[in-house]
């Protein structure tokens, strides 16, 4: 089965610990680490404190990557995530405003969010031959225009009683509350695809549908889960974005979804399905926002900004599709024949000629 | 007898019962607009309005058959444009007279285009990159490019002046160029070994290359064709619009990729026509020309938009379920 | 190999860094302004930001030391990430051009709670939100001159419609508002009908389908009036192409309309109307400098004095409907007819 393993840099087959650490997931920690210090190099601005109270912004959008990534690994897309944010945070702010508990309007943001989700994944069960792209731009279309016509003429609301939300938007010492949901919802989805038969039959799905339904993996329902699953966390997210606005209008969450997918490929995660893993996602997640709010400490222009990203997306893909192409591959395992070859001319003991050479 | 043989040939072929819808909707939007709505102006609008969305639903037809995508469009299409925006702002080719001085300008916007798809074409087929990710990066990066060339500036309609009397209303340049562009591509998927071979690698890939044609060139000529076609539909915006925006058409991509799939263009390659993408991209402007005529409020007309996609994205799927289970019955008498 | 890679990936970040890295920083010795406008990619912003930089060099104020942003899109969601950054950073004052009235009200508390300034100009907030509102030209004015340019080019009877920008824009909603009651409250308009309002949502292909559905609709249109700079300019090429009897006025940029204002039947807008981008950039700059210095508060009856502008010094007046929140008006909406056009349209 197509492994578990994120998009690996380390193309040979046997993973010693080493190589564990020049997997794609090790790269990204140190890609990570570079763009704090270039962050810290750049700006005196980017202390520790400021990127925690800039992250809730972004850490909202993280939520979304992990159901994000389970639907790409089964090889498909949800497109509608930020109409859900905006639809969810629409119903929340009106029932806020209606002087509603605040317990009561968090499940109707959540209830929304589900019951999108649900919709999303009742019509591509309904009818499977369906493309996800398509069905949720109708309904990305559609969430967003009920979101515009609740709204009615103004196109925007005020949640007036902002101070439960500011209760959410609080912090915990110098963490902000979302930090620690984002930390355990991911540890949840982690888990969910490493360790149980719901993870597996999801790469399952992902690396041959047909085969996964003659396995005897109920598909149907395991998409239903999942699309429902994308419209909870969305719903989520938008619980999260109104503690940052403390109102609605009709552009809440635009875009979302292409800054979601952007984290979970730039994770590792194949768009053609069955690959990859959350943890990747979650650390390129952190390493796009850290590199976003340095570059935003530092004033640079905000296209440029996206410039950056487009590029870094394109090179990495890039770079770990070359390393995993077959001619690539048979470049290393002969290097690792060589070497083994060495390994055991010297236990015979000649004298080792060959350097050291681990990667190269 | 007849008669049902004759229903079974409308609801069998994508292309006749996608007409037939159209002709419908186009009956009850001309109704509900007061018989407004078939004058021969509004007709010419439709077409003129959505000549850039059909212009490039022809080079998405070709994407999507090799089962690939692109969503880079919008923002290579606003690079381009914003580029010959940029050079009549700044008079740089003032000294060519006007006639050669627009093919020139149509020109440099198709070459940008062709260029912009060219290196999405070689990061998919060379780089294996999967089309989506790369285009989505190609997305933001063109994008980016037109605003910080534009540097917050339009080209406006005094700048294009000259150039944009071929878009003008009235003026049968868009025209020719849809006609044309729709019967090359005709023409090209219905007759010539390039066609065959677009459609052979979309059905099969590994079928494909066995066989001997050569995937990699094939893809690589399928973005670079996008992407030219981006380009021309950069050149026209500019000229219909009288304008160019670096925000030019942002969003649209979805709309062209859409209006292949209500077309009948299969998402995961090897199916679509010529034909139905037309008929697909008309569908799609027909409804964003009728949503503002009928008398519906504004706000609502998104929604009734998405419902509308959604509607006839799951009829397809109905009808087409409906006849392959009537084809089955029938062979089982 | 692999570590040669994952080099090459560091290297490539910290190069695109690199752009990031020659702009100058922000020195604390001296006060810090910002100036967010409502996205890129718009000229009326640029020249805004023209006018903020303008006064920022006049007065002497450190290259770093004034930031100009413009946001990635013209939604709160960006301009929430890019005053965000600006709390990090520390500035002083931000002079922000606000995308929603009511969903930037958190982040603009957080700021004013980080001892922040805040003026916004263009378009407005909640009142308790911001300090004082630089106001190109009072809503009253603006829907005054609108009105009656349609009763004038109508010939004081008729239909008429409304092509506005998106249905939350504040101040295309404000200017309707008050053009609805402007023609209702004087019998004078009693014969102009607004027959729709109409959006384009600021774009070209769906203001061309907005306008041309108008035509079809409405067969004795007299008069559109497009209070945004996208629909104008897309509503006057529909109009002057189709050598339509319908004329056109709104808001709108000298230099994008310099081809279709004119009195003859050959151009579709006889006269429209607007403020000087530059000089309300300016406005917002000295109105954060005096905030800053504590020359005002941003009480009502405040004044400051503002450089070589027109009407220096400027004196905060009450919002109406919210006595005790002040904005500062520009002055009156300008006129842009074919005798000044062609000079305006070389500066805006």
């Amino acid at each position: 089965m197509a492994g578990k393993s994120g998009r690996s840099i380390s193309a040979v087959p046997e993973r010693s610990p080493l190589r564990r650490i020049v997997s794609w997931e090790g790269a990204l920690v140190l890609i990570f680490i570079g763009v704090l210090v270039m962050g810290r190099i750049m700006s005196a601005s980017f202390t520790a404190e400021n990127v925690l109270r800039e992250m809730p912004k972004y850490l909202s959008e993280i939520l979304i990557a992990l159901p994000m990534g389970f639907i790409l690994i089964m090889g498909e897309i949800d497109i509608s995530v930020g109409s859900v944010v905006c639809l969810s945070a629409t119903m929340a702010t009106f029932a806020g405003n209606a002087g509603l508990p605040f317990i009561v309007v968090v499940l109707i943001c959540l209830l929304t969010g589900v019951a999108c989700g649900a919709l999303n994944g009742f019509i591509l069960t309904r009818w499977p031959e369906l493309p996800p792209m398509i069905v949720t731009l109708g309904t990305q279309i559609i969430f967003r225009g009920i979101a515009e016509v609740s709204l009615g003429a103004g196109g925007s609301a005020s949640y007036t009683n902002s101070a439960d939300l500011a209760g959410l938007g609080s912090k915990v010492g110098p963490f902000p509350i979302a930090f620690f949901v984002v930390i355990i919802a991911a540890a949840i989805y982690i888990v969910v695809l490493a360790k149980t038969t719901f993870g597996r039959k999801l790469y399952a799905i992902g690396s041959n549908r047909v085969a996964a339904s003659y396995a005897g993996i109920k598909v149907g329902k395991i998409r239903f889960i999942v699309y429902t699953l994308a419209g909870l966390m969305a719903s989520m997210c938008a619980l999260f974005i109104l503690t940052t606005t403390y109102g609605v209008n009709t552009t809440t969450g635009q875009n979302y979804e292409m800054d979601v997918i952007a984290m979970c490929v730039f994770g590792g995660i194949a768009t053609t399905g069955g690959k990859g893993n959350l943890i990747g996602a979650l650390i390129a997640g952190f390493t796009i926002v850290c590199l976003r709010i340095a570059l935003s400490i530092k004033n640079v222009n905000d296209q440029l900004i996206l410039i950056i990203i487009g590029l870094l997306l394109i090179i990495s893909v890039l770079i770990s599709s070359i390393t995993q192409s077959d001619k690539f591959k048979k470049m290393a395992l002969k290097r690792a024949e060589e070497k083994a070859r060495a390994k055991a001319g010297a236990a015979e003991g000649q004298p080792e000629k060959q350097p050291d050479d681990k990667t190269e | 007898m007849k008669f049902k043989e004759i229903l079974r040939k409308i609801t069998g072929n994508h292309e006749v019962s996608l007409a037939l819808i159209l002709v419908l909707m186009f009956i009850v939007v001309d109704i509900l607009a007061g018989g407004t709505f078939h004058s021969g102006t509004n007709i010419a609008d439709i077409f003129r309005n959505n000549a850039l969305t059909l212009v490039m639903s022809l080079g998405m037809l070709l994407v999507l058959l090799t089962g690939g995508i692109d969503i880079s469009i919008t923002g290579v299409l606003a690079f381009s444009g914003m580029s010959i925006g940029l050079l009549m702002k700044n008079h740089v080719l003032d000294s060519i007279p006007l006639v050669p001085r627009c093919i020139l300008l149509f020109i440099i916007a198709i070459a940008i285009g062709s260029c912009c798809g060219l290196i999405n074409g070689f990061i998919i087929a060379k780089g294996k990159v999967s089309p989506i990710i790369c285009t989505l990066g190609a997305m933001y990066v063109w994008r980016g490019m037109a605003y910080i060339i534009s540097n917050s500036a339009w080209a406006s309609a005094a700048d294009v002046a000259g150039y944009s009397d071929f878009g003008k209303d009235g003026s049968v340049g868009p025209y020719i160029i849809l006609a044309a562009a729709f019967i090359v591509f005709f023409i090209l998927m219905k007759w010539t070994g390039f066609g065959r071979k677009v459609y052979a690698i979309g059905s099969n890939k590994e079928a494909a290359a066995i066989s001997g044609i050569n995937v990699d060139r094939v893809q690589i000529a399928v973005y670079t064709i996008m992407g030219s076609l981006a380009g021309l539909a950069g050149a026209l915006s500019v000229s219909i619009y009288a304008s160019a925006q670096p925000t030019m058409q942002t969003g649209t991509e979805m709309d062209v990729i859409a209006a292949c799939v209500i077309g009948g263009v299969s998402m995961s390659g090897g199916r679509g026509t010529v034909l139905g993408t037309l008929l697909g991209g008309i569908f799609y402007a027909i409804v964003y020309k009728a949503l503002p005529l009928v008398g519906l409020e504004s706000i609502w007309q998104n929604l009734i938009k998405g419902v509308i996609i959604l509607g006839v994205v799951i009829i397809n799927v109905v009808t087409q379920r409906m006849m392959k289970r009537r084809n089955l019955a029938r062979r089982e008498i | 190999m692999k570590k040669r890679l994952i080099c090459l990936v560091l290297g490539a970040l910290m190069l695109l860094s690199m752009f990031a890295a020659c702009q100058p920083g922000i020195d604390k010795s001296q006060a810090s302004y910002a100036l967010v406008t409502k996205s890129a990619g718009n000229p009326y912003n640029e020249k805004e930001a023209e006018g903020f930089e303008a006064v920022m060099k006049a007065v002497g104020v450190k290259a770093g030391n004034y930031i100009i942003r413009h946001p990635e899109a013209p939604t709160v969601d960006a301009q929430i990430k890019v005053i965000d950054s600006l709390i990090s950073q520390g500035v002083s004052a931000i002079a922000i051009a606000a995308n929603d009235a009511n969903a930037l009200s958190a982040k603009l508390q957080e700021a004013k709670a980080a001892g922040i300034k805040i003026v916004t100009l263009d378009s407005d907030v909640a009142p308790a939100d911001r300090l004082t509102f630089c106001n190109q030209a009072g809503v009253q004015q603006v829907a005054q001159a609108l009105v009656d340019a349609v009763y004038d080019i109508a010939g004081g009877e008729g239909e008429y419609a409304i092509l506005s920008a998106t249905s939350q824009a504040t101040n295309q909603n404000a200017w309707i508002d008050a053009m609805k009651a402007i023609a209702a409250a004087d019998a004078k308009y009693s014969k102009l009908t607004l027959v729709e309002v109409a959006y384009g949502d600021d774009e070209n292909q769906k203001s061309t389908d907005q306008t041309q559905a108008l035509l079809a609709k409405y067969p004795n249109l007299k008069v559109i009036c497009a209070p945004t700079t996208v629909g104008i300019a897309a509503a006057a090429k529909v109009l002057q192409d189709k050598k339509s009897p319908v004329k056109l006025t709104g808001l709108g940029l000298p230099s994008e309309m310099a081809a279709y204002i004119g009195d003859d039947a050959d151009h579709s807008c006889p006269y429209m109307f607007l403020w000087n981008p530059i000089d309300l950039g300016k406005l917002a700059a000295y109105a954060s400098i005096a905030l800053v210095n504590g020359d005002i508060t941003g009480k009502v009856g405040d004044t400051f004095t503002a450089g070589d502008m027109e009407n220096s010094p400027y004196t905060l007046t009450a919002v109406a409907g919210a006595e005790s929140y002040s904005e500062i008006i520009l002055g009156q909406p300008f006129k842009f007819d074919s005798g000044n056009i062609a000079e305006w349209a070389k500066i805006y």
